[in-house]
């Protein structure tokens, strides 16, 4: 049943969109407000970090989604400790983040088979 | 500037971007958006100074433009995926629950508006548009021949061997059928009761040129024509059900004309080919059968024959036209020596339509007003409702309400509204168009099938979603712009500024446009009335017709059928009642007589034109007492003398042949060369009419019928009895002669001259409906208006009783408002009904466009509604308390 679920979440549309997994993946490892999670995107380095305006719709349609949730509204540390707004993951969002970690690897394995990529390129 | 001072001009600058975003988007995520960027602001000078922070200024503006945008057509993004449908269909559905006077008027406008113009949408599209019941109707011709090279025919039947030459012709004609038209008595069984039927006489490939295949057994076979064809009959759905409606019926043996026909197929209910004429209505038949000749064989200089063809698929009208002129030429050259004869396709649909257009014109144009005023009382319904809803709209804008979503609710709701009365109307259309029918005040044509159909109905739904759409725009923007401060601006004189003009000029064209429909409606009805009352040359009141046919297949000797012609006259003159019996050949108002050509060698009249002194005239055949017994008038001379004498052959022309030939003296003693025999004139009469009801048609010959062997006659029966109620008397008369008499097409006159007047008759009841509905509609808007204003000026109204005003005074300041309305509309309007006037002048009969007594009877009957409009919610006045009133203000 659970594999059932989850597999209807890898196919059925719609699928995440880049700033969406993003922002999943940034908020995996913990709570952030929205500039943290810039930060975190900068950090990982892969891709261009998304325009303000650009995740702050994607945090809306996903909290309307409930792939997260808002969180309290309180201090940040890395702010000037001035007050911002927190998200958190749901256990949703951890689901459909899971699924398209699946869906790039079986891409990843494709492409190796393929010969588009050889194992020593990674 | 220090850091801070340029993290808070940032700040500024990021929240003015906000304003790119819907507000809906920035009341929920603004902030947090301004703060990340402040964030980002504080570090791109912590890294790169000013530059780094213009950048990203630059930045913020072009995300801001981007994502604004994107956000702001989100909603029509998630409405088109149908995310908001519900929720808004719900929330409007409940707001107008609440509100069941504005629906029950709205809905009721519309159901009798969009109701009455689907009636009339029903008729004239079920009546006078769509009876082409066949494949690809739009590649069908029929051919004519172009005799004026000849005389004065410019629409004649072909010639069989122009049949044959257009079945050879090939190219862009497919299929090329020619086709007689013939009544003949018919009986099912040997001795059982004859009946005259119209049976087709066509080439055997007519079923596949129209496309169209029998329900029951086979069409014609391509050898099953000419001199040995097998006698082979086609039953019409409508004569097999006539006959019994037996599936048996196939390959049993009918009579025609007495000869027996073995029954290979019946066609389906829907196959309602109708032949189109050379002169007059297209026609039906009942059974088609072959000719039993070869066309190719046949008399070149004889037309009786229509010539019906099938074009290639898609082949233009133009293409068809020259593949027949070519077969034209080719006619002309060989059997014409050159003489100029033509020969032109039409259209079925085209010669369909055409002779209706300026009925449709005149429908059409009013069915546009109608729809002009409807839309115009419904918007003025919604703007009376946004005037009420006002405040909710001002304190829910004050509140953060997307002015967007405001303008989307309105228009929700007018396309609610739209449908529901679309809806109603089609009810209301289908239950009008039942009605009509059962009534039958049209007596319609093909009345089985005038019923609003499934298109009909969307149509007719869909309509009604656009006008709510279309009417709720206005009070949608004017919503949007609500505000609280416009609100409390306003407030002291609630309902007044511009709303009030917008409604108000609302009601003016109301006024205008159904001003406009009326006069219309008046001048048509008016015309109708002098059509009824026109002189047909005859009188109609008391005559009963009937025709009688008399073939020679079982009454082979002309001698025989001339002696039971006499012994038909001496019985029907025998029932009681009957003051006088004669027959013709052709009834008036039939358009069925034959034509040719008349010379009067050595009339004073004769110009040395030849074409001028041959005029085309029609010729008929009666017997003695004809012209007493209708009723003409007898200008000069006398009739045909009850007794004949040997070797005499006695005329009457009409008026007009009397006046070209013999301008000044006398027509009587004329000599008239006439079917290789010369006939005297003895008498001159006024016509009776054989095409239109109000004026002359060709000129008119009359001989006697006996002199020339006519066989089947119409009968004319004056009585003083009511003449429908001679019918049975009449028939078990005719019966008791020879029970193989068929009796044909009984009728009064009264009835001949209504079918005549049908068309005019359909557009008349239309277009009066259409008007007195326009008229309805205008009533409601000011009642409406008045209503509205003796609510909203009650505070004023009260004051004014308090200080003395009497009641009467009161209610003529409310009618006087009212009245004005009307008086500016009649204004606007007169111009209009000049327009309207010009546009009719086509179809109106002996009545100006600018008649002053229906138009002033228009202007009475307009004035007194729009006064009982204003004066029964004027009345409401009386009902006022100064004291209570001003108590609650």
């Amino acid at each position: 049943m659970g594999m059932d679920r989850e597999r209807r979440g890898v196919d059925a549309p719609p699928l995440l969109r880049r700033v969406e997994f993003h922002i999943l993946l940034s908020l995996a490892s913990g709570e952030r407000h929205g500039y943290g999670i810039i930060l975190d995107i900068e950090a990982r380095g892969e891709t261009a970090v998304p325009d303000v305006g650009t995740m702050y719709r994607a945090l809306s349609r996903m909290v309307e989604r409930r792939l997260i949730e808002a969180a309290s509204r309180r201090p940040a540390p890395d702010a000037a400790d001035e007050r911002r707004n927190y998200y958190r993951i749901t256990e949703a969002g951890r689901r459909v983040a899971r699924a398209e970690v699946r869906r790039l690897e079986a891409l990843m394995r494709a492409a190796r088979l393929g010969g588009l990529v050889t194992k020593a390129a990674k | 500037m220090s850091r801070e001072r340029l993290v808070d001009l940032s700040e500024r600058w990021f929240r003015l971007l906000q304003r790119l975003y819907p507000p809906d988007f920035s009341d929920d995520m603004g902030t947090a958006v301004v703060e990340t960027y402040r964030d980002r602001a504080r570090d791109a000078l912590k890294r790169g100074g000013v530059i780094r922070l213009a950048a990203l200024w630059v930045r913020a503006l072009v995300d801001s433009v981007r994502n604004g945008a994107g956000e702001r057509a989100r909603p029509a993004v998630l409405w088109r995926r149908g995310g908001h449908w519900g929720r808004d269909a719900e929330l409007a559905t409940r707001r107008l629950l609440r509100a069941p006077a504005l629906v029950l008027a709205v809905v009721g406008t519309l159901g009798i508006g969009l109701g009455l113009f689907a009636v009339v949408y029903t008729v004239v599209q079920k009546v006078l548009i769509e009876p082409l019941p066949y494949k690809d109707p739009d590649d069908l011709y029929f051919v004519w021949r172009d005799y004026r090279a000849y005389f004065d025919l410019s629409r004649g039947w072909l010639g069989g061997t122009d049949v044959a030459e257009l079945q050879k012709a090939g190219g862009v004609i497919e299929g090329a059928s020619g086709l007689l038209r013939q009544l003949m008595t018919f009986s099912a069984r040997e001795g059982a009761d004859a009946t005259e039927i119209a049976v087709m006489i066509a080439s055997p490939n007519l079923f596949d040129v129209l496309g169209a295949q029998p329900a029951l057994g086979r069409g014609f076979a391509k050898d099953e024509v000419g001199p040995k064809r097998p006698p082979v009959i086609v039953l019409t759905h409508e004569l097999w059900n006539r006959v019994g409606g037996d599936r048996a019926i196939l390959g049993t043996t009918v009579r025609l004309n007495g000869e027996p026909y073995t029954v290979i197929g019946v066609l389906p209910p829907k196959f309602g080919f109708v032949r189109n004429a050379s002169l007059g209505p297209p026609q039906r038949a009942d059974a088609y059968t072959t000719f039993n000749i070869n066309l190719a064989e046949t008399n070149p200089g004889q037309g009786s024959y229509a010539g019906l063809i099938r074009a290639r698929r898609g082949t233009s009208p133009q293409a068809v036209a020259s593949s027949v002129d070519a077969v034209g030429r080719l006619v002309d050259a060989r059997d014409f020596k050159n003489k100029g004869l033509k020969l032109y396709p039409v259209g079925l649909k085209p010669d369909l339509v055409a002779s209706i257009r300026p009925a449709l014109v005149v429908l059409g144009f009013a069915g546009v007003l109608l729809v002009l005023v409807l839309m115009v009382n419904l918007a003025s319904v919604l703007i009376a409702r946004a005037a009420q809803r006002e405040h909710e709209f001002a304190v829910s804008r004050a509140l953060g309400a997307n002015g967007a979503a405001v303008v989307r609710a309105t228009l929700f709701e007018g396309g609610l509204l739209g449908l529901a009365g679309g809806v109603v109307a089609t009810l209301a259309a289908i239950w009008g168009t039942r009605t009509l029918i059962a009534l039958a005040p049209l007596d319609l044509p093909r009345r089985e099938a005038v019923a609003v159909d499934w298109r009909i109905g969307a149509t007719v739904i869909g309509l009604g979603v656009l006008l709510g759409l279309v009417a709720a725009i206005t009070p949608a923007t004017w919503a949007a712009r609500a505000t609280l401060s416009s609100l409390l601006a306003n407030s002291a004189v609630r309902g007044g500024g511009g709303r009030g003009r917008l409604r108000r000029a609302m009601v003016v064209a109301q006024v205008t446009l159904s001003l406009v429909l009326l006069s219309t409606g008046g001048l048509v009805v008016r015309s109708f009335d002098r059509l009824l009352r026109a002189d047909p040359g005859f009188q109609p009141e008391g005559l009963l017709t009937m025709r009688v046919p008399m073939p020679p297949q079982f009454i082979p000797k002309v001698e025989d059928a001339l002696a039971l012609q006499e012994r038909v006259e001496q019985a029907l003159r025998t029932i009681g009642g009957v003051t006088g019996v004669s027959a013709t050949s052709t009834l008036p108002l039939t358009a069925s007589a034959s034509q040719n050509l008349v010379r009067i060698p050595g009339a004073p009249g004769n110009t040395g034109n030849a074409d001028r002194d041959a005029p085309l005239a029609d010729y008929m055949g009666t017997r003695a007492g004809y012209f007493e017994v209708m009723g003409m008038r007898l200008v000069e001379g006398r009739g045909f003398d009850r007794v004949r004498r040997d070797g005499v052959r006695d005329a009457v022309i009409d008026r007009n042949l009397a006046r070209q030939f013999f301008p000044t003296g006398t027509a009587l003693g004329a000599k008239i060369p006439f079917n290789n025999q010369i006939v005297t004139v003895v008498g001159v009469v006024d016509q009776a009419r054989l095409y239109d009801v109000h004026q002359d048609g060709r000129p008119q010959l009359y001989v006697r019928a006996e002199d020339f062997g006519y066989r089947t006659l119409a009968f004319v029966v004056r009585t003083r009895r009511d003449a429908q109620a001679l019918v049975p008397e009449a028939r078990s008369a005719i019966r008791q002669i020879d029970p193989r008499l068929a009796l044909a097409d009984v009728r009064t006159m009264d009835d001949v001259v209504g079918d005549a007047l049908r068309r005019q008759r359909i557009s008349a009841v239309l277009i009066s409906g259409f008007a007195v509905g326009a008229l309805l509609l205008a009533a409601m808007g000011l009642f409406g208006i008045v209503s509205g204003s003796v609510t909203r000026r009650r505070h004023e109204l009260a004051l004014r009783l308090a200080v003395g005003a009497d009641y009467g005074r009161l209610v003529r300041l409310v009618l006087g408002e009212g009245a004005a309305l009307v008086v500016i509309g009649v204004l606007i309007g007169a111009p209009g009904i000049y327009i309207a006037g010009s546009l009719l002048r086509g179809v109106l009969v002996g009545v100006s466009p600018l008649d002053p007594l229906t138009l002033g009877g228009v202007a009475v009957s307009l004035g007194l509604v729009t006064m009982i409009a204003c004066y029964l919610p004027a009345r409401r006045v009386l009902r006022i308390d100064p004291a209570q009133s001003l108590r609650q203000e």
